[in-house]
């Protein structure tokens, strides 16, 4: 029997009992919807956070902090809160520099919280003394929307990161570039705590680069000239020296990290930014499977609905069996008629689950958007869900393998009637 | 002229829970090529056994069982299945398919057998036209008399040209106007297009329309006598 004769048929046994074949359809239909629906999202949540890291890190730089780091290089992400006291100083860039001919500039970072006093506006913001120059260079969205970056500041210039002059995301600005601003800045490790403040004026106003600005620009952040901060802050204690290289070759940034932790006795820690989307690519990986997981169990109850419905149709058809038997038709035939009617459901059922899990993706996530659900509204991560043809082409051949697999064995005993007893058979 | 079914010492044992039961007990006879013949026994004379191995439904417990030269006992479940394309069944209870219209129902076996769909629609036409029923090829079985669907089974067992056809209780449930045509048509299709008959049933009379009769009784062949 030719294969378009047998889908026939089997397509015309389907047709028979309408209901029955809808709600088993269903069944694979909710299942495929379930995995494409949670598929998309966390791929889409994946994307925008991926895409909010690239923008604040840079592929080929290292990022040393002071702490010991444990374990071997491998990961790439060590960080330890264990304060040891040691301390890494302005003047360590010179000895990184020369530590390999992978490392292309060095940059020493002064952190501290200090606050942003102007005729409008007063706001707490995290300070940065930087080299502009060097800083630009190891990232791009170091470059100004409004004004410029001297490459040869004043002590009194101060660049500003986007929320910091538009704190409501609105358009105003309520600092602009030639603005000029008091910097204030508590220290508490003076006896008694002293207040410093200076006038800055403002060079440039950072474009928005979005959420995670991890080591680099951040749109809640205000940079002054190294020597500046040096001055001000009192200190020649750096919070961050990051390192850029000539490539972002992992073997390089693991060769680069083991010389840098060597080099101050593993009181260090040095963390990559491509291990750091690495691991967060592992770790949706995890949360992707665990989601796949729960959604195939659904999928595994359909399965053995499919199971049930084929069994009880191969008893109601037994008698069927037995006629086509009689009338020439091979038991393998009668097999691939069986499975015929599970690929048709199961495919019918996965295209309508596809179609019914993007709507479903993109309706959660524009009520997740919306702010319809007290707390979700107005998050930093615009979310789009994705739909890879892996997902794609995955779920259908899952959604039409399940149907396949479970209606194997009603198929298998359908073909092996004998037709002397089907015929049998009321 | 050849054998088409030749049965030498037939015998087919049943288990009924944990006793044997012998259903046949040696049975031999041949068919010869356009003969006409009826199996004629009563209900446990093993008339229904028979059939299934005339039909290729079955294998014989011990004996030689030839259809059309094959020995029906040596062969795998395929090849079983390929030489009951050759068989053409007439159910008592016509067993139709109910979904499928009459003219499609024509065309199942030789769709089994492979045949494209423009011939086996052309051959269905034309087998449901022998049998009288072309102005109702569209009808479902359900939409058919009793008469109408025994011709439409008919039409079915012709439609791969069988080396013959096997009837089994053709007018059983039919009445008897229906059952007289019937029989005329089976008569017809033996002497004008040559299509060889075997048919079982318990009625004598109709027993007597075939040109030899078979007797069975108990397992065994009672009398085998030309009418």
């Amino acid at each position: 029997m030719k294969t378009f004769d047998i889908l026939g048929y089997s397509f015309s046994t389907i047709r028979l009992r309408k209901l029955r074949a809808a709600l088993t359809t269903l069944g694979i239909t909710i299942g495929i919807l379930a995995i494409v629906a949670m598929l998309t999202i966390t791929q889409g949540f994946q994307v925008a956070v991926t895409d909010e890291l690239n923008s604040g890190l840079s592929t080929n730089s290292l990022i040393v902090t002071p702490g010991s780091s444990q374990g071997g290089s491998e990961g790439g992400v060590t960080i330890s809160l264990d304060d040891s006291g040691f301390k890494l100083y302005l003047n360590d860039t010179s000895d990184i520099q020369n530590l390999s001919p992978d490392i292309d500039s060095v940059l020493a970072v002064i952190s501290k919280v200090g606050m942003v006093e102007s005729d409008y506006l007063n706001s707490s913001v995290h300070v940065y003394g930087v080299d502009y120059e060097t800083y630009a260079r190891i990232y791009s969205t170091f470059d100004a929307e409004s004004g410029t970056i001297p490459t040869n500041p004043k002590n009194d210039t101060i660049v500003i990161g986007s929320s910091v002059s538009d704190p409501d995301k609105n358009g105003t600005q309520f600092i602009v570039p030639g603005d000029s601003i008091n910097l204030v800045w508590l220290n508490v490790s003076a006896r008694p705590f002293e207040n410093k403040t200076y006038t800055a004026q403002v060079s440039g106003v950072l474009g928005a680069v979005g959420g995670f600005g991890f080591g680099g620009p951040s749109d809640s952040g205000v940079y002054i000239p190294l020597s500046t901060a040096e001055s001000f802050f009192g200190t020649d204690v750096c919070d961050m020296i990051i390192v850029k290289l000539t490539n972002s070759d992992e073997d390089t940034i693991a060769r680069v990290t083991d010389l840098i932790r060597d080099h101050f006795g593993n009181q260090v820690s040095v963390i990559s930014s491509t291990a750091i989307i690495s691991l967060l690519s592992t770790v949706f990986t995890t949360i992707q499977l665990f989601l796949f997981g729960i959604a195939a169990i659904s999928l595994l109850v359909a399965g053995i609905s499919i199971m049930n419905i084929m069994i009880v149709s191969l008893i109601e058809r037994t008698r069927e069996i037995g006629i086509l038997k009689a009338l020439g038709m091979k038991s393998r035939t009668v097999l691939m008629i069986f499975l015929g009617e599970s690929v048709i459901i199961g495919f019918i059922g996965a295209i309508l689950g596809i179609i019914g899990g993007w709507i479903t993706a993109k309706a959660v996530v524009w009520v997740l958007g919306s702010g319809l659900i007290i707390g979700t509204g107005g998050g930093g991560l615009a979310i789009t869900p994705v739909l890879t043809p892996i997902v794609l082409f995955g779920s259908l051949a899952f959604g039409v393998g399940i149907s396949v697999i479970f209606a194997l064995y009603p198929a298998w005993r359908a073909s092996k009637l004998k037709p002397v007893d089907a015929l049998r058979q009321d | 002229m050849t054998a088409i079914i030749e049965a030498i010492n037939l015998r087919k044992t049943y288990m009924m829970g944990k006793v044997p039961v012998e259903a046949l007990c040696g049975v031999s006879f041949s068919v010869e090529a356009g003969d006409f013949i009826s199996i004629l026994g009563p209900s446990g004379s093993g008339k229904s056994t028979m059939l299934n191995l005339i039909g290729a439904l079955d294998k014989p417990t011990s004996g030689t069982m030839l259809i059309d030269g094959v020995n029906v006992g040596k062969l795998n479940d395929a090849r079983l299945s390929e030489l009951r394309l050759k068989i053409g069944f007439v159910f008592q209870s016509f067993n139709l398919i109910p979904r499928l219209s009459a003219k499609a129902n024509v065309e199942l076996p030789m769709s089994v057998a492979d045949m494209n769909k423009a011939r086996c629609s052309k051959r269905a036409i034309k087998l449901l036209e022998i049998v009288g029923l072309k102005e109702r090829m569209n009808h479902k079985p359900t939409e058919l008399s009793g008469g109408q669907q025994q011709r439409v089974a008919i039409a079915r067992a012709l439609a791969n040209n069988p080396r013959f056809l096997l009837l089994d209780e053709p007018t059983g449930n039919v009445d008897s106007k229906t059952a007289h045509e019937i029989m005329s048509l089976v008569h017809r299709l033996n002497k004008e297009n040559g299509v060889s008959i075997i048919m079982v049933t318990h009625d004598q009379e109709l027993a007597r329309t075939a040109r030899r009769t078979i007797k069975m009784f108990d397992g065994e062949i009672q009398s085998d006598m030309v009418n």
